[in-house]
């Protein structure tokens, strides 16, 4: 299915950029980069796996690029769960930083009300002919806690060995007591 | 290009824009949708690749009447974006080998594409049609796809041991634990 791979989607839009736009976007990516705290933003929205953000002065080609007659802005993300969702989550939780990116290109209604944000969104996307994800089963708050599971159990392996019965089983008990978030 | 834009932790975003050679873009888009999904991805065979996609971009949108004036590209582009364990150049050789004949039936639609049986021409190909991110996200970017493979695995095996291990004694318990986990 287009855009969908298991449990991710795939976003990939593309805006045209204001006169001005491309100045303060990069004010607002040197920001995001550098001051703000977008990047932790983005990791509170815990079901995005990686996004980005690009500004296009010139399309690639094999004359030293096509120049329009405005630069694009091109955002794409990869998450899980429904497209809706995100969207809604994206004009809550990161509401400011949206419209400091977005409202550079034409026809942005603004993060809220989330109806005409969606429409627009909509209205600028592309859909991805083809999509692969190396763990298309999983989503991003399983790949983080497995992540934390693991150092855990190789602990308690560690521990294990010089340990009988009676000790192991309560330790396993601790064991299950300090992941059991994130199972 | 700077590629520590391009980067978070040792993930890199590459974003491709390659333009599709007159008539070819119907025939593109067929030869993608056609690719096979899921474990039969060609994008499965190029080690590293966390989430990828290529998309088809005929034209760019035009907002309406708030925009100054409509743009058009001359060519059709299509985008190759890719999340992928770093760095960039042995990744490009990967993709090359990966995709194998694969890559020449894609990008075979694109102008100046100069085939893969030169992998030095190839990657020089995509590098001098990449874009630079203006911000990148990646949830656990610090981590390869064989670590997030290896993680997600063992948090499957300890949900399945937890569960079987609730009625288990201290001793069988300890024995199972060894036989599971290699302890």
């Amino acid at each position: 299915m287009p855009n969908i791979e298991g449990r991710a989607t795939a976003i990939t839009v593309l805006t045209p950029v204001k006169r001005g736009g491309p100045l303060l976007l990069w004010l607002v990516f040197w920001a995001g980069r550098n001051i703000t705290q977008t990047l932790e933003k983005l990791e509170k929205l815990s079901f995005i796996h990686f996004a980005r953000w690009a500004v296009i002065k010139r399309f690639p080609d094999e004359n030293g690029g096509e120049r329009l007659n405005h630069s694009y802005l091109i955002f794409e993300s990869n998450f899980n769960g429904a497209w809706e969702q995100y969207i809604d989550a994206f004009s809550e939780v990161v509401r400011l930083r949206m419209q400091a990116i977005w409202g550079t290109s034409y026809g942005f209604p603004g993060p809220l009300p989330v109806e005409p944000f969606k429409a627009y969104i909509r209205h600028n996307e592309f859909v991805a002919n083809h999509y692969y994800s190396a763990y298309a089963g999983a989503t991003t708050t399983e790949i983080i806690s497995a992540a934390r599971v693991e150092p855990a159990l190789e602990e308690l392996k560690a521990r294990a060995a010089t340990m009988d019965a009676a000790s192991f089983k309560v330790a396993f008990g601790e064991f299950l007591t300090k992941v059991q978030r994130d199972l | 290009m700077n590629h520590r834009r391009n980067t978070c932790g040792q993930a890199y975003a590459l974003s491709v824009l390659t333009p599709i050679r007159d008539g070819q873009e119907a025939p593109l888009v067929r030869c993608l949708n056609d690719l096979p999904e899921g474990t039969g991805s060609p994008l499965a065979s190029v080690a590293g690749t966390h989430i990828a996609r290529w998309v088809v971009i005929g034209d760019v949108v035009y907002e309406g009447a708030g925009q100054r004036r409509p743009d058009h590209l001359s060519a059709g582009r299509l985008l190759f974006t890719s999340n992928f364990d770093g760095p960039l150049e042995p990744y490009l050789q990967r993709l090359c080998t990966g995709l194998a004949e694969v890559a020449d039936r894609i990008w075979g639609h694109c102008s100046g594409y100069p085939g893969r049986a030169d992998p030095g021409a190839f990657a020089a190909y995509l590098r001098s049609h990449q874009l630079e991110c203006s911000l990148f996200f990646a949830a656990y970017g610090g981590r390869t796809v064989e670590q997030v493979e290896h993680s997600l695995t063992t948090r499957r095996d300890v949900i399945d041991f937890a569960l079987r291990a609730q009625r288990m004694g201290a001793a069988e318990l300890q024995s199972a634990f060894r036989e599971v986990f290699a302890a």
